[in-house]
């Protein structure tokens, strides 16, 4: 019942927000409190890790409400719900047609949660196709100029998602030996032969890469991030995009690890690709949101690097980075928005002198700082923490392609201060700079996930500690040597993933 | 000459209207306007900053005639602005019952909220040392930025800079010199060694000098126009213009000296006799120098002077506060903060007021009164611009078109100043700008 | 006939000019032999100037006789031969503009009458207090 609760409550909100007056102060507080409640059930859950639940549904379909929280679901089903309640508190309090927005924003929520805790494959593809909806939706009614078009294309490349995942899960159900089975236990038997798992892990790449997104699948991220709204923006980048690093993770390393060991030297290179094409574009960009999007788009090829090396150490450096970037992806989104909110733009050539103390955002810009600083892994810093991981983990399996992704990462500082001297420094355009200063309840978000981006980088463990016993036996890879283990059955067989295996 | 410009206003022009772009201006000024708009606001504005000015201008002449005639070569000036009582007494030459011409009708002595500002600070009462380097006091450092603006761009008219030059101005100085270090044959051996350095440094000293009698008599004249205000007496912009244009001329012959004191001996390093007057020497030297050019400063606005961002031409420097942009106030390396920071102290309540219903309120008083201050300097030039009208061309009701058209060059050619984009003469033409 | 300054005495309408020369010091200078030129202001133009502006003057003797001076040239024009030139130097040093021929006019000052012939020179009444610059 306890990890029926992380559902229920944004579920529940989610249907009764929209019976509340229209223009009532309370579905914004309202949608605030279910967030954070489910954050305070998720912290308490960490402390007491439930039973996991298994229950028929559709046992003709293989479909069982199978769900179940390890070290791996725990930090994202977290960070799920504390960007929920940032992205809500990001909202404007005059937030347009408020129950229509908060109630998809939670059914978002719902989706995303669900899928973290899903044991069971069906019910995985159920909450992932669930999330597209309400993010299309989000999307489309309250995004920038180009919000149709932004739409259409997330839609596009989502449904093409849903449709390989969709595929891929049917494959592995159908083909389990003992019959029709979705369970994850089940999957994670590795029974299917070579070929199989290869087909499969197609169809896998072809699914979470998209969503992820990695190169050359990455057609509609900049747009759509460009084109939603502030809180929609940090919950996709944030978290449902994390999704796709969690799928791979998943259904990748675990269920088809054969095919995963195999083709690993080209995901790295994918990756790495990623990484440099995120970056180089990043550099290039004229508009804030769209250089925070192909930021994201060069981290992630870090995390596919990661996810290929496969190493305990690069495993770690997944969580860390996942939970890392989740935050400051966030943060840089929800500055963005501040500045867009006050000055009107976010067009790059347009803004200068941002950090005047008097006429400026001084405040806003101080953060922005600090996050382009961990963005670009400054020690102290989440972001330095979770690359560090990252590339010593990957090191021994493809020293090249960590070569490429290390010179991505110290382009990121270029990105980073060439953005913070134009928008910052310079001269404040005096006809435009007729904006009051931002208020502590616009700022409370950003201050959050500063604080968390600050204490994470001087208590890594906090990004690690979670998972150290989860990942370590998906390894595919010892963090010493370039030997594959891969073949090594014990590992394979492990019954990993349990409840048992949290952090006390 | 007529004693108010406000009584000259022409009836019916007699000369075709003026094409320049600053056309309406321009009539303004020929109808014995002010560049600045005549709105109550702007009479509030300007007279509400004027007393905020003229507190701590009252500090700022003090210390630097107490600089100039005690500190003087001290190789280390640490206390330079620790100034003494006697100079917080010295009775101002136009303010008080002893003074001959009275501009002020208070006191003659150090300004009283002024003395409680030095007593406590921002912070509370503590030893003036710890005032001092916590920097909760009066920027001295603006004063002196300003002096040498006027000591780097010399000859701003008047007789002053070459006098600095000459042979009766350099034994002058050498006879101070000497007397200053008598006894130090370890300064006294250094002047030997470097004469031109230390002479330099007396003409720096005599720029101080040249500027603290300047303020001596703008303060009263700020502090002055307040209390008329205070009860009711402006009736616009122009009558508040018209009374700088006449202080200009009462206190025009007003000598400009250097003297040095050691002990009660006194040497003139510029004596008297030399003529110099307060308008000549002074005020149009500091109007150039200070209100138009000034010198680009460090801060976040950095200019590279590779790249010509800053003129080769020192006649082509514009960055004084008829220029300057106002809003990068309040950061690291702007001089004028230093400014506003000092008169944000000392704004009336109806100053105040007046920020907190607009922009960020408190948040960016800095600012606000920043642009107040650009405001009434606005105001003090077109007072200028009159004065030198008034001293060098003709009335104007004059009946002669020649001459109204002599005035209209005149006006064209101050205003053809304000054509840089830089000028800031189109944005106070609103009330927006603030 | 009869120096500058007696002649300016015994018309009775240069009062404060001729206070002021005492108040400067310059009566010796300018009874000595000359010849000068003198731009004599009637009381008038000095009771036109802004309150206080004399006073401080004559307060100050040195500045007092930098303005007077620039009242004076340096040997006896006619109107004829000053309006051949654009410009003459005063004793101050500062130029005095010949601005118009006809009304005579002497810098913003409008001349009188001219050519007032004394001892020591000629005098031109005028209208203004002239100031350098």
């Amino acid at each position: 019942m306890d990890l029926l609760l992380l559902l229920l409550i944004p579920l529940l909100a989610g249907l009764v927000l929209p019976l509340l007056p229209d223009g009532s102060p309370w579905v914004r507080r309202g949608a605030l409190a279910a967030a954070l409640l489910q954050l305070l059930d998720g912290l308490w859950l960490w402390q007491h890790p439930p039973a996991a639940i298994s229950a028929g549904w559709l046992p003709q379909l293989g479909l069982r409400l199978e769900l179940g929280l390890d070290g791996l679901t725990l930090p994202l089903v977290l960070l799920a719900a504390l960007l929920t309640a940032m992205a809500v508190m990001a909202s404007p309090v005059d937030q347009s047609r408020p129950r229509l927005f908060f109630a998809l924003m939670l059914a978002t929520n719902v989706g995303l949660i669900g899928a973290f805790l899903a044991r069971n494959a069906l019910l995985f593809l159920l909450a992932y196709e669930l999330i597209l909806i309400p993010t299309t939706l989000l999307v489309a009614t309250w995004g920038g100029e180009r919000r149709a078009g932004a739409a259409i294309r997330f839609l596009t490349y989502g449904a093409v998602s849903g449709v390989a995942l969709l595929a891929a899960v049917l494959a592995l159900g159908w083909l389990q030996p003992g019959g029709l089975n979705f369970s994850y236990t089940a999957l994670a038997d590795h029974s299917l032969s070579a070929v199989q798992q290869r087909w499969i892990l197609a169809l896998v790449l072809l699914a979470f890469g998209l969503k992820l997104p990695v190169v050359p699948l990455h057609g509609w991220q900049p747009l759509t991030y460009s084109q939603a709204p502030t809180p929609v923006a940090m919950l996709m980048s944030g978290v449902v995009s994390k999704l796709g690093a969690y799928g791979l993770l998943r259904f990748g390393l675990e269920f088809l690890p054969d095919a995963w060991a195999a083709w690993s030297p080209w995901l790295a290179a994918v990756g790495a690709i990623s990484a440099i094409y995120g970056a180089l574009n990043a550099i290039a960009q004229l508009e804030m949101r769209r250089l925070v999007a192909y930021s994201s788009l060069g981290h992630m090829g870090m995390l596919l690097l990661a996810l290929a090396a496969a190493t305990p150490l690069s495993l770690q450096g997944v969580i860390a980075q996942m939970l890392a970037h989740g935050l400051i992806i966030a943060l840089l989104f929800c500055l963005v928005g501040l500045i867009e909110l006050r000055t009107g733009t976010s067009a790059i050539p347009e803004l200068s002198g941002l950090l005047n103390p008097q006429r400026g955002l001084p405040f806003t810009l101080g953060l922005m700082l600090l996050a382009l600083l961990a963005a670009a892994g400054v020690p102290g810093l989440a972001g330095f923490v979770a690359e560090l991981l990252v590339f010593e983990g990957s090191w021994v399996a493809f020293p090249w392609p960590t070569l490429v992704c290390l010179l991505a990462s110290g382009l990121t500082a270029v990105y980073a201060i060439r953005l913070f001297n134009r928008v910052g420094f310079g001269r404040l355009d005096n006809d435009r700079a007729d904006w009051v200063s931002t208020s502590w309840g616009e700022r409370a978000p950003a201050l959050v996930l500063t604080a968390l981006v600050l204490v994470a980088g001087l208590w890594p463990s906090m990004l690690t500690g979670f998972s150290e016993t989860a990942t370590a036996p998906l390894a595919l890879r010892s963090s010493d040597a370039v030997t594959v283990i891969a073949m090594a059955p014990a590992n394979l067989n492990s019954p990993n993933l349990n409840p048992a295996q949290l952090p006390a | 000459m007529s004693a108010t410009v406000a009584s000259e206003r022409i009836k019916a022009p007699l000369i075709p209207p003026s094409t320049h772009r600053y056309a309406d201006v321009i009539h303004r000024l020929e109808a014995g306007g002010s560049m600045l708009p005549d709105t109550p606001e702007n009479l509030k504005q300007i007279i509400g900053i004027y007393k905020a000015y003229a507190v701590p201008m009252d500090f700022y002449w003090r210390d630097l005639l107490y600089i100039a005639e005690r500190v003087f070569l001290n190789p280390l000036p640490a206390f330079k602005y620790f100034i003494s009582q006697e100079y917080l007494d010295r009775p101002n030459s136009y303010a008080g019952d002893q003074s001959q011409l009275r501009i002020w009708r208070g006191g003659e002595k150090a300004h009283p909220e002024l003395l409680e500002f030095m007593e406590r600070g921002e912070t509370g009462r503590m030893p003036k040392l710890l005032h001092h380097l916590w920097h909760d006091r009066v920027n001295m450092e603006f004063a002196e930025a300003c002096m040498q603006a006027m000591l780097w761009h010399q000859g701003m008219g008047g007789r002053f800079n070459d006098y600095l030059e000459s042979d009766a101005y350099k034994a002058n100085a050498d006879r101070a010199i000497k007397a200053y270090f008598k006894g130090n044959p370890l300064m006294l051996g250094l002047y030997a060694l470097f004469p031109d350095m230390f002479l330099e440094q007396v003409r720096q000293l005599s720029y101080t000098a040249n500027l603290g009698l300047f303020w001596e008599v703008m303060a009263p004249v700020f502090f002055e126009m307040s209390d008329i205000y205070d009860e009711g007496g402006f009736k616009g912009v122009p009558d508040a213009m018209d009374f700088i244009v006449n202080g200009i001329f009462a206190v025009a012959g007003r000598p400009i000296y250097h003297h040095l004191y050691i002990g009660d001996e006194c040497y003139e390093i510029i004596p008297k006799s030399e003529g110099f007057t307060w308008l000549y020497e002074a005020a149009l030297p500091y109007v150039e120098a200070v209100f138009y050019r000034t010198a680009p400063f460090r801060g976040t606005k950095s200019y590279n002077a590779q790249a010509g961002q800053v003129p080769a031409d020192q006649a082509d420097f514009h960055y004084g506060i008829l220029y300057a942009d106002v809003f990068p106030v309040g950061s690291a390396g702007i001089p004028p903060t230093l400014l506003m920071q000092d008169m944000v102290h000392f704004l009336p309540p109806y100053l105040k007021e007046i920020y907190r219903e607009h922009k960020r309120g408190e948040e960016d008083e800095l600012v606000q009164l920043g642009i107040t201050f650009q405001r009434s300097m606005y105001n003090v030039t077109s007072a200028v611009i009159q004065a030198l009208r008034c001293a060098l061309l003709y009335p104007l009701d004059d009946t002669n078109p020649e001459h109204l058209m002599a005035n209209r060059r005149f006006f064209e050619a101050q205003m053809d100043r304000f054509l840089r984009p830089e000028a800031r003469l189109p944005d106070i033409q609103s009330q927006n700008y603030r | 006939m009869a120096s500058i300054l007696e002649t300016a005495a015994s018309v009775g309408v240069f009062n404060t000019l001729l206070a002021a020369v005492d108040a400067a010091g310059l009566r010796e200078a300018l009874e000595g032999p000359g010849p000068f030129t003198v731009f004599a202001p009637v009381d008038d133009a000095f009771a036109a100037l802004p309150p206080g502006t004399v006073q401080t003057l004559v307060d100050n003797p040195p500045q007092l006789a930098r303005i007077l001076t620039y009242h004076v040239l340096s040997g006896a024009y006619s109107r004829e031969q000053l309006v051949a030139e654009d410009s003459w130097s005063s004793l101050e040093g500062a130029p005095i503009p010949i601005r118009c021929k006809d009304p005579f006019e002497v810098k913003n000052a409008t001349v009188v009458t001219a050519d007032v012939v004394c001892d020591n020179g000629v005098v031109h009444v005028i209208d203004r207090v002239i100031l350098p610059g």
